[in-house]
């Protein structure tokens, strides 16, 4: 559990390039406006999961899933979010899967290794 | 990533953060009733909290004045304009002239004898500058 406020914090320095991404090259910010933006992202986070949470419970699930969260944002007014969230959360079950997968290969290859070296050998230049 | 800065508006779907994952499944632990987080959902929390972060940021500058400078008024002022902002209000709150927290004690001290007062305008009194 949290045991110190500070856990709750999140780091200054991405916080301060999330920022700076978004504004004008030039722009510089504040010290006051970037604490102030930490504070308020964290405070977002507990407000969207503790929302996704209500919604999951509603809906006589125990835990939340992905589908909660983005229905949360459409009724926080967050609906602008939601079409980026999308293919971002795309983007990154493909990734999972081909992590997935390249490990089931690796075993695969592993275990043909055993049985002939040369073979898998063949086997990986090929591929 | 390309070394040019592109808006975030046009951004490509990305599969990696730039927050920690760990630090933002804390924050979710702590409010109370959160159960069991899988990978996929911390991994949207933690981008919609970076969105939230340059969203945050982007409007504030754009719509409050610009400048070169992000200070920390541009937030406030947005925070008290944004309806699905509320939620910050007491996180963000505008600050206030030590005069016009006085007259404010001034003012609710020398409303305490009607019951009818709402806690809502107090703070009224001193937005009369524009």
């Amino acid at each position: 559990m949290v045991e110190r406020i500070e856990d709750l914090n999140l780091p200054n320095t991405v916080i301060a390039r999330l920022i700076k991404e978004s504004l004008p090259e030039s722009a510089n910010v504040s010290k006051e406006a970037r604490a102030a933006i930490a504070r308020a992202a964290s405070v977002f986070a507990i407000f969207v999961t503790s929302s996704s949470t209500a919604l999951a419970h509603k809906q006589n699930h125990k835990t939340i899933t992905a589908k909660d969260i983005l229905q949360t944002l459409t009724e926080l007014d967050f609906e602008s979010f939601v079409p980026s969230l999308t293919q971002d959360l795309e983007a990154y079950r493909k990734m999972v899967k081909e992590k997935k997968e390249s490990k089931a290969n690796k075993k695969e290859a592993s275990t043909n290794d055993n049985a002939s070296a040369t073979e898998a050998v063949l086997e990986e230049a090929t591929e | 990533m390309s070394g040019s800065k592109t808006v975030a508006l046009e951004r490509q779907p990305n599969a990696n953060t730039l927050l920690p994952p760990s630090r933002v499944r804390t924050i979710m632990k702590s409010s109370m009733d959160t159960g069991l987080i899988t990978n996929e959902v911390l991994f949207l929390m933690t981008k919609c909290t970076e969105m939230f972060v340059q969203h945050l940021a982007r409007e504030a500058h754009a719509k409050h004045g610009g400048g070169d400078t992000l200070k920390y008024e541009q937030l406030s002022q947005l925070v008290n304009k944004e309806k699905n902002l509320e939620f910050l209000l007491q996180i963000v709150p505008e600050k206030i002239r030590v005069y016009q927290f006085k007259e404010m004690l001034r003012l609710n001290r020398s409303r305490d004898g009607d019951d009818d007062d709402d806690d809502d305008d107090s703070g009224s009194g001193s937005e009369s500058e524009e």
